[in-house]
């Protein structure tokens, strides 16, 4: 054959040593671009934390760090939630920070003075290279073609499926449960195919790391158990499963526990009960595995049926007698929204809310994962060709996952990984098919196999082995190669690299220009108020405001407690009279509202109003009426055409108060919901304007202290206008404002 | 210029050198009457309140009335202004380039309403002889908005109350207070009635200057006071900054010096009455309106300084501008802030910026392995309105080895806005960082009261640093990666299987 030196390095054990290189390079190429693919928003904005909830982790990071690991452990934090406080170190996955916490505390011991919320905005995109590398080894697994790995590490390294999750700053607990739900996958893969104890033991350790860093290790916890059954029932029973299970669960479950959040979850949650089954029926089987040994097999057919209608049984009736005394807990709501996807509209509005977890539009799969979508099923069908153990679990896991993330739109993040192997065993096999074997080989097997063909019977070149289509398939599978890369870079780019903190515009000269009316508004209050002073806002906000004012909130992100979220509702869809003595018992003193209109900002506090009903609503169906906020001809109204019910509300108060003073008499304009607004502007008499921030995103309130003369502020603020007493104060209300 | 240095590489003392007496601690009196020594035979005190703290300089002329040639005069401050003298500096008028006079605190130890500085000739004044003596200092925080609450377009007032007698522990002969105001506006003031020596009115007015006197107080028993009240316009924002922490890093490899500034800052100002209104705002500041709130600063940087940044607790403030200007011109960092620091609000932020090391750092004349550098003291913003620090802690932090620092403020022969060197404290430390051993010594100069004034006073550190010093770091960093190349090695080389062999 034609070059030598080539050939020295691509043949014998140098050619293996060539090829490991190689191998390596191109991982750490992979995990180059993974990491370097999301820091989009860092080189456009700065280093900061994104949205919402990676606020409050960063937070917790912050606390980590400054007080050490045991009093983050017994961490009760009396700056949410006022006055009920959380017990957040008892109440939050730790994976997270604990991971953040040591590597800060490693750069410190190389003296090196990383700051710690850089180590928080870089932890996600660290962890995707960790990720592509750890897919590598999963699919390595299931194909024997060196190329699949390869593959599956890059699609893995840039989809967008992934990246939305993971940019610098995305600091939220999906940053590391990917890698550790990936490379959980392939300890327990390599355990099942080893039935190797030390790769079970290995399996619990990462899952106990993912237990602790992710509410979706549920995932792995019901996944398992589902790959043991199916195979059990496939008559595939063997030594290997049972070691690979049995050591995982027993190691998995008590690592699990050590979680305070999780505690005794494992053994009590319903969500839990499959592992727990199968674990008992794994005895059963091989109990009745040891006894064919020993009993003639027509006695043994008796003993097992017995066995088996005792077993479930006995089964059943335990499991619903536990349920029924409420042992176990009963099914989550978040569960139950899983398989019926209207029920949390109905049921948990706080659940509907949340916009992530609404079902997932056709298209997103498309845009998250390109031309893999196409090629998964292909995949899968590969999978079935050969359908040796490990593939079975890609099989499971592949329709499992597609379910969930047609139900759920952040469930799209467990279908990506699984995504990413079928594609990349359907196009390795296609590379594999087109680009490796050379017509010559075939036909030298083909003389092999029927030497005394004749000449007449031998095929011209054709098919898989003309170079022509060897051409067409190649390059067609670079050109889906690229799109891909664009693909990804784009939506990388344009949809998934904003912290949503700043925003960006543009100025038609083309510069960009920022709208950092946020951070004005939660520095003016971390600057300029008491270091104490409860913050009323929705609770979207509640961590914003804990991280970057460092102000106690009435309610935050975490909604554990539906009623004083309803409360914060309540007080914000209700008239100021109401409002007010509500205010005052929670001690708020200044209340945040965030409003767009006049920058034409569409996620402003008037567009979740309606939410805010529901689950006021939901606590006080005869005091707050979600119908009283529609006009009489159920539209959702705030110009001269709105109920008198929403014009009184406090939100629609507070967001147009002063507002029309901006324009021309009569010419107030709301952007967002394109109306004009009424001539004349809402009164407010319980609370005055703290701040509003330069583009009037955010406008901060003062609650009024309770009135000098002991008037109620509705006169106050009318003697104040100039205007008579009115006769009605005689009128016994049910208008009450005094609340000591 | 005298040369005053503090030797302290590894004990860590303070050494002054040819200074007189400059380390005998005043012993605490437990009734404190300075001896009647000195006459002041005349005294003329300008006060400048065109900033937004008091600039007062007093020119007295000292006369020897004892029969000992004397060397401590003694300065008294009302107690409760006492802490807020800054830069305070004497010269001789008639010999100002023989540099300052040492100055230091007489410490009391019971509650007085006076208290004292004491100043120290450089030469005892004999008896019947005179000096005149230039003493200027600065008065920060005492200026009270009156109105104390004002809306947020109205005009600020300031008033300021002082002594019309100036304050003395000896007899004063002839006295007399020029004030100069930021403008002509000063709708209140005292007026004297039969105080004056000469005829008019007193105090006289001339634009914006005001002066009180002359005043004949030879007969005034000293420490005797009659108290005058000012009220003025001032529509410009108090800028108070109650800590500045500036960091000053110097590294040889890199050829760089880091400068990163801290400010807790603070509008002094009048407060706002009702609540901050945007509307009012966006209009006021439509039409350009002039406004008690602080909105901007500006900081002039060295030419070629570069990677500029302005920070705050919660990321950079994207509102601010850096022009770099042109060669050999002062660039400029524009500090916006995210909202107008209005009375009584608070603004605290970090700035920083990068310099070529060669142009603040030499090779010492006396040694091949010393180095002189020389960088400002502080600089800080530069406003019409002027700046106040209450406290200012600057750390220059030398390469990791550095011995035998020594500093020395440049003084020349007008005030460079510091204390004299023994208000300044200073000590060494260790500061470990980026994979240091040793720790870079750190030398931290530790100052109060200190104003705008100060933008351009330099200091002069000596020090020695060796190549092998430079070598530390590149030797450390290649042991510790064949340290762990090594234990890499001998790790893979375990054999922990079970298997039998």
């Amino acid at each position: 054959m034609a070059d030598a030196p080539v050939d020295a390095l691509l043949k014998g054990s140098s050619g293996k040593n060539t090829r490991g290189l190689l191998r390596t390079i191109i991982l750490f190429t992979i995990a180059a671009a993974a990491v370097s693919s999301r820091l989009f928003s860092v080189i456009r904005f700065e280093s900061i934390i994104h949205e919402f909830d990676p606020w409050f982790n960063f937070r917790a990071t912050k606390y980590l760090v400054e007080n050490g690991f045991h009093s983050f452990w017994d961490w009760f934090d009396d700056r949410t939630w006022h006055p009920l406080g959380r017990v957040t170190g008892g109440t939050l996955y730790p994976g997270l920070m604990v991971t953040s916490g040591a590597i800060y505390h490693f750069l410190r011991f190389l003296t090196l003075p990383v700051d710690i919320r850089n180590i928080c905005v870089l932890l996600a995109p660290a962890f995707s290279g960790l990720t592509a590398f750890a897919m590598y080894l999963l699919t390595n697994e299931m194909s024997p073609s060196p190329s699949a790995g390869l593959l599956a590490a890059a699609f893995m390294g840039i989809v967008p499926g992934y990246i939305s999750r993971s940019v610098a700053g995305s600091y939220d607990n999906e940053a590391i449960a990917i890698f550790l739900l990936v490379f959980t996958f392939f300890l327990w893969i390599r355990a099942v195919k080893n039935g190797s104890i030390m790769y079970g033991a290995l399996t619990a350790l990462s899952y106990g790391y993912m237990v602790s860093a992710w509410g979706g290790y549920v995932f792995i916890t019901n996944l398992i158990p589902l790959h043991i059954f199916v195979l059990l029932c496939m008559g595939r029973y063997s030594t290997r499963l049972y070691i690979s299970y049995t050591t995982w669960y027993a190691l998995g479950t008590l690592a699990s526990m050590q979680i305070p959040f999780v505690g005794f979850l494992p053994i009590r949650n319903s969500d839990h009960m499959s592992a727990f089954g199968i674990f008992g029926l794994l005895q059963l089987v091989a109990f009745a595995e040891f006894i064919r040994g020993y009993v003639p097999t027509k006695q043994f057919q008796k003993l097992l049926t017995s066995m088996i209608i005792i077993t479930v049984a006995v089964g059943f009736i335990g499991l619903s007698l536990l349920s029924i005394s409420g042992v176990i807990a009963p099914w989550s709501g978040r569960f139950y929204s899983l398989w019926d996807t209207s029920y949390a509209k109905i049921h948990i509005p706080i659940i509907a809310s949340v916009s992530e977890h609404q079902p997932t539009a056709w298209p997103a799969f498309f845009f998250d994962l390109n031309f893999l979508i196409w090629l998964f099923p292909a995949g899968v069908y590969i999978c079935f060709r050969d359908l040796k153990d490990e593939h079975v679990f890609v099989v499971i896991y592949g329709v499992l996952a597609s379910y969930f993330a047609g139900v759920m739109v952040r469930l799209m993040l467990t279908l990506t990984p699984i995504v990413c192997v079928a594609a990349a065993l359907a196009l390795s096999h296609i590379i594999d098919t087109y680009v490796t074997i050379s017509p010559k080989q075939a036909q030298a097997k083909s003389t092999e196999s029927s030497s005394e063909s004749l000449r007449s019977s031998r095929s011209p070149v054709v098919g898989i082995y003309s170079y022509a289509s060897k051409a067409i398939v190649t390059s067609s599978v670079v050109i889906y190669l690229l799109l891909f890369v664009a693909h990804c870079t784009w939506v990388t780019s344009n949809a998934y690299s904003s912290p949503s903190v700043v925003l960006a515009s543009r100025l038609p000269d083309g510069s960009q220009f920022l709208i950092d009316d946020y951070r004005e508004a939660y520095y003016w209050l971390r600057q300029n108020t008491p270091q104490n002073a409860k913050i009323a806002s929705w609770w979207d906000y509640g961590y914003q405001i804990g991280g970057m004012a460092d102000r106690p909130t009435l309610v935050d992100n975490n909604t554990w407690n539906n009623t004083h979220i309803a409360t914060v509702g309540k007080a914000m869809s209700s008239p100021e009279e109401v409002s007010y003595p509500i205010l005052r018992q929670h001690d708020v003193d200044y209340v945040l509202v965030v409003f767009g209109g006049l920058l034409g900002y569409s996620g402003d506090d008037l567009n979740k109003f309606l939410w805010m009903v529901r689950i006021a609503e939901g606590i006080w169906p005869d005091e707050v009426k979600e119908r009283d906020f529609f006009t009489s001809r159920g539209e959702y109204r705030v110009d001269d055409q709105a109920t008198p019910t929403m014009r009184n509300s406090l939100m629609y108060k507070m967001s147009y108060y002063n507002y029309n003073s901006l324009f021309q008499q009569g010419q107030a304009i709301d952007r967002v919901r394109g109306v004009r607004l009424p001539a004349e502007g809402p009164q407010l008499s319980t609370m005055e304007e703290a701040f509003t921030s330069e583009n009037w995103i955010i406008r901060i309130y003062k609650v009024k202290d309770l009135d000098n003369f002991d008037r109620d502020h509705m006169s106050a603020a009318a003697f104040d206008r100039g205007q008579k007493r009115k006769r009605a104060s005689k009128r016994r209300g049910p208008r009450v404002l005094r609340t000591e | 210029m005298r040369l005053f240095t503090a030797v302290t590489a590894l004990c860590g003392l303070l050494l002054p050198s040819s200074v007189v007496c400059a380390d005998e601690r005043v012993a605490a009196i437990s009734e404190f009457n300075p001896p009647q020594v000195f006459k002041n035979t005349n005294l003329v005190r300008h006060t400048n309140l065109e900033k937004g703290y008091v600039r007062e300089t007093v020119n007295v002329v000292v006369e020897n009335v004892g029969k000992q040639p004397q060397s401590d005069y003694y300065l008294p401050f009302s107690s409760d202004v006492f802490d807020k003298v800054g830069s305070l500096e004497v010269r001789d008028k008639k010999a100002v380039e023989k540099g300052r006079f040492n100055v230091e605190a007489v410490e009391l130890d019971f509650r007085s309403d006076l208290e004292y500085f004491v100043i120290h000739f450089p030469e005892p004044l004999a008896p019947k002889s005179q000096i005149t003596l230039g003493i200027s200092y600065t008065l920060l925080n005492s200026l009270n908005p009156r109105p104390a609450t004002i809306e947020q377009s109205d005009r600020q007032f300031l008033s300021y109350s002082f002594s019309g007698f100036t304050i003395s522990a000896y007899p004063t002969v002839t006295q007399k207070t020029k004030l100069k105001f930021p403008s002509t506006k000063v709708p209140d003031f005292t007026v004297t009635e039969g105080l004056k020596t000469s005829s008019g009115s007193d105090p006289e007015r001339q634009g914006a200057t005001f002066t009180y006197g002359p005043y004949d107080t030879s007969k005034v028993a000293p420490g005797t006071t009659y108290p005058i009240t000012v009220r003025y316009e001032f529509t410009n924002p108090i800028i108070t900054a109650s800590l500045l922490e500036r960091d000053l890093e110097v590294s040889h490899w890199g050829g760089n010096l880091a400068t990163e500034e801290r400010y807790w800052l603070r509008n002094n100002g009048s407060e706002l009455t009702s609540q901050f209104s945007r509307v009012e705002w966006t209009i006021s500041s439509y039409q350009n309106l002039p406004s008690s709130a602080l909105r901007e600063l500006k900081y002039p940087l060295k030419a070629g300084s570069v990677d500029p940044y302005f920070i705050d607790d919660v990321g950079n403030v994207s509102t601010s501008r850096y022009r770099p200007g042109k060669p050999n011109r002062d660039a400029h960092l524009e500090l916006r802030f995210r909202y107008p620091i209005f009375g009584g609000w608070n603004y605290s932020f970090r700035i920083g910026w990068n310099n070529d090391l060669a142009s603040f750092l030499r090779r010492a004349v006396t040694g091949a392995d010393s180095y002189v550098l020389k960088v400002p003291f502080i600089e800080g913003p530069k406003a019409p309105e002027g700046a106040q620090y209450e406290n200012v802690v600057v750390r220059l932090i030398l390469p990791e080895g550095s011995r035998n620092v020594k500093y020395e403020l440049v003084e020349g022969s007008a005030s460079n806005g510091l204390p004299g060197p023994n208000q300044i404290r200073s000590h060494l430390s260790d500061y470990k960082t980026y994979m240091d051993t040793l720790g870079r010594t750190v030398l931290t100069l530790e100052a109060e009261n200190l104003s705008d004034e100060a933008r351009d006073s330099q200091l002069v550190v000596t020090y020695d640093y060796t190549l092998l010093d430079g070598l530390r770091k590149p030797f450390t960093i290649t042991a510790g990666l064949l340290a762990v190349f090594a234990a890499a090695w001998f790790i893979g080389n375990i054999d922990v299987s079970i298997r039998k062999r």
